[in-house]
């Protein structure tokens, strides 16, 4: 895990290299099939949402924030779609811009599947570079257990539109055989990631949840080797430690769950419960990137993957997330969860209360809801983070008769 | 949404009653016909809802205070859904079949969800919406929407193409002739502004047999031809969703007049009032392709240039935003489109609504207003 560091830096190095090579760029939205894409074909994807975790962890955030607000945009909207917008109509090169930046956009390609500030952030990133080419996708928002094949045929088509697109402006073809590898190795990828996953069963759990970068290789680099080497040296790593039974704290008294995305601008948050024995060995947020594929399909699998990935972590499926809360509340032997009610990420944060009340009521699992913000530091008060989780540690612990 | 007492001379006083009774009403209409379809978002096609035997309605929010529904969703989300789930919970909605939800906003489509663990229904459902305009897209649409009448025929509705067929020509009529009215209403200033919003809200809660009755009526007797008053400003209002027409007397007592309302409330519901095609579905489709622009389905340059043109179409000399706080759509497009009508010379202002009433607060800044708009 020492190594994502270097592999965030080299991933930005690489899209920098892209650029100054003459290898078509593309900004996209995460959490769908264009990626594997995009590496089947040589091409180099950039994710602007994925840039602003980045910000928020070197504090590069509130300057952007700044400019968008400056510009007329409301701080009531996304932190994300601020941050954004306010790097790309500030100095996008500047010595304080972690990584030195994004290089600008070739393509921009939006896929329609995800959430409203996901769709505006394009349209706005569109108008701000107007020479690169558009892709609009018009990937169903639609219920899991309401995917029909209907969705999934238009969805199938709405793939072969975006190839053609891609094979039309950047004179590049599509190579059938590279698609199937990189199907095959995001799959391998999201294989091995589900299995690092479930060594934090072990009790005591061999990472928490400050270790959660490690999605970065699964939204920037699916599809590739880079991501399999990765993280099958991260699977050995983990194997070791929950080998060897080397807990994330030295007494592991309290395993959480955390619901939501988590504070990018200080993932030390996460450890805090760390000081009562609390470990938080579960999240929701990280098994929106683990999607496994039917490799003997491509097209299929990726069409299917991004109808799915968004409404698997969202209000469009409250029903199946709360499942899917319960279920590792349940294989993760949880005693206490948190909830994040994140005022830049309503489609996550509705539906917290069903779901809050579905622990407490069939698994006797209590809860506590902590008001904050993945984006912005001024929608959190970090006294009544602490107040809030030592309170609910000393409930935990009460209960648990330690 | 509290129903304020009217003035029984004016003609949009039938509108009213049939706000202050539509619970009953539609408690009466549920037993009458299929059931009663509720959504939050006129992108569901009322006409399709309608052709299955069911009543559609617009959901409505709950005036005062709200307390129970902060137990189920958070602080920083649309008031109106919010005020929507607290009159659930007070039980307003009890002769709801079902809900169907295009969607069209993050908020509006979670609260339904979150509905739909919360209360009993026979049917809630989400209706997916291509973006884009083109023969596959249209054939998804055809197919989404074959889906929707599916799950309504499953809960005891019945559907034909001639059924379709009926309801498509009413809903049209309706809204062609409903739209006709709202744009005589905004160039002669027959009604209030707050009135004229009250034949919108009547539309989304009323039986559309009935409701056409009351407005064939209503088209009768509007007094036709006053002039508008010129010693007023004139104005467009745009925004979301608009429940509370108090806003709007506040509007015209600064000395404004509304001759445009761009709402989800107003006029984007309206047109275009039907769709081309043959084939009954097909008119369903192309209508929702072919809607007004709007935020939550389009692109801000689309909004701004149909603002602009519109506030050259009403001879508006200032746009007033009325926006339900945190509604995303709208705010994100917000920068785009004021530009746009600045460059234009239209001066603009945001009111954002968080359905605690408008404070005096308010009425200064609307006073500032009519006088920079009034100068420009």
């Amino acid at each position: 895990m020492r190594e994502l560091a270097s592999l965030v830096m080299e991933y930005y190095a690489e899209c920098h290299r892209a650029k100054a090579e003459g290898r078509p760029v593309g900004w996209m939205p995460p959490m769908n099939g264009g990626i594997e894409v995009f590496y089947a074909m040589g091409l180099m994807p950039v994710f602007p949402e994925n840039y602003s975790p980045v910000c928020a962890a070197f504090g590069a955030a509130p300057p952007h924030f700044e400019t968008s607000e400056a510009m007329g945009f409301s701080r009531d909207l996304c932190g994300y779609m601020r941050n954004i917008l306010g790097y790309v109509h500030g100095d996008m090169h500047g010595p304080l811009e972690p990584m030195g930046g994004l290089p600008e956009p070739d393509l921009i390609m939006s896929f329609g599947g995800g959430c409203i500030p996901a769709m505006k952030i394009f349209q706005h990133l569109e108008r701000r570079f107007p020479h690169a080419k558009v892709f609009r996708a018009d990937m169903p928002q639609v219920a899991l257990d309401d995917i029909k094949e209907h969705h999934v045929a238009y969805a199938v088509s709405e793939m072969h539109r975006f190839i053609e697109f891609l094979e039309r402006n950047t004179g590049r073809k599509l190579d059938e055989e590279r698609l199937h590898e990189a199907v095959n190795l995001s799959d391998e990828a999201c294989r091995l990631f589900d299995r690092i996953m479930s060594f934090r069963r072990n009790i005591p759990a061999p990472f928490g949840a400050s270790e959660i970068g490690l999605m970065f290789v699964m939204v920037t680099r699916q599809g590739t080797r880079t991501a399999v080497d990765f993280l099958s040296r991260v699977l050995d790593e983990v194997a070791c430690r929950a080998e060897a039974r080397q807990g994330v704290v030295e007494e592991e008294r309290l395993r959480l769950f955390w619901d939501n995305i988590p504070p990018w601008y200080d993932l030390g948050l996460l450890r805090y419960f760390e000081k009562a024995g609390g470990v938080v060995v579960a999240e929701t947020y990280s098994s929106a990137w683990s999607i496994r594929l039917d490799t003997g399909d491509p097209i299929r699998a990726l069409a299917v993957k991004s109808l799915m990935s968004y409404p698997l972590v969202s209000c469009v499926s409250i029903d199946r997330r709360r499942d899917m809360v319960l279920r590792a509340c349940r294989d993760y032997a949880i005693d206490g969860a948190v909830f994040h009610s994140n005022k830049s990420c309503v489609p996550i944060t509705l539906g917290q209360a069903d779901i809050m009340k579905a622990l407490e009521r069939e698994l006797g699992i209590p809860s506590v809801t902590i008001d904050g913000d993945h984006m912005d530091i001024r929608n959190f008060s970090l006294a009544q983070f602490q107040t809030r989780a030592d309170a609910f540690m000393e409930t935990l612990l009460e209960r648990k008769g330690r | 949404m509290e129903i304020r007492p009217g003035n029984p001379a004016s003609p949009a006083e039938p509108f009213r009653r049939a706000l202050s009774h539509r619970g009953e009403l539609l408690e009466k209409a549920a037993r009458a016909c299929a059931g009663v379809i509720g959504t939050a978002c006129t992108y569901t096609p009322f006409e399709l809802v309608h052709a299955c035997g069911f009543v559609p309605i617009r959901l409505w929010e709950r005036p005062g205070v709200v307390e129970k529904a902060y137990g189920l969703v958070p602080g920083f989300v649309c008031p109106f859904m919010r005020r929507c789930l607290e009159e659930a919970l007070a039980g307003g909605f009890r002769f709801l079949s079902g809900i169907v939800q295009a969607y069209t906003c993050d908020v509006s489509c979670g609260v339904v969800n979150v509905w739909k663990n919360n209360f009993p229904l026979q049917l809630c459902r989400s209706l997916a919406l291509p973006y884009n305009d083109g023969a596959r897209s249209r054939s998804f649409l055809r197919s989404e929407l074959m889906g929707l009448v599916d799950d309504l025929v499953a809960i005891g509705g019945t559907f034909s193409e001639d059924s379709l067929r009926r309801s498509v020509d009413l809903y049209g009529r309706i809204r062609s002739t409903l739209a006709s009215v709202l744009d005589r209403l905004g160039r002669t200033g027959a009604l209030g502004a707050a009135e004229t919003l009250t034949l919108v809200q009547a539309f989304f809660v009323t039986p559309p047999e009935t409701y056409l009755d009351m407005l064939v009526r209503l088209e009768d007797e509007l007094p036709c031809g006053a002039p508008p008053d010129e010693s007023r400003v004139p104005v467009i209002v745009s925004g979301s969703v608009l429940e509370d027409g108090a806003v709007l007397d506040l509007v015209e007592e600064s000395g404004m007049r509304v001759v445009f309302l761009d709402l989800c409330t107003g006029m984007r519901a309206l047109v275009p009032a039907a769709g081309a095609g043959e084939d009954p579905l097909e008119s369903v489709v192309d209508r929702i392709m072919n809607r007004t622009a709007c935020p939550s389905r389009s692109l801000p340059g689309q909004r701004a240039r149909d603002l602009v043109l519109q506030a050259e179409s009403y001879g508006a000399r200032g746009v007033i935003f009325l926006f339900q706080k945190f509604c995303t759509p709208h705010l994100a497009d917000l920068p785009v489109v004021m530009a746009a009508l600045k460059d234009a010379g239209v001066p603009c202002m945001l009111v954002e609504i968080d359905g605690n009433g408008i404070e005096g607060q308010v009425l200064t800044r609307l006073e500032t207003f009519a006088t920079i708009a009034g100068a420009a």
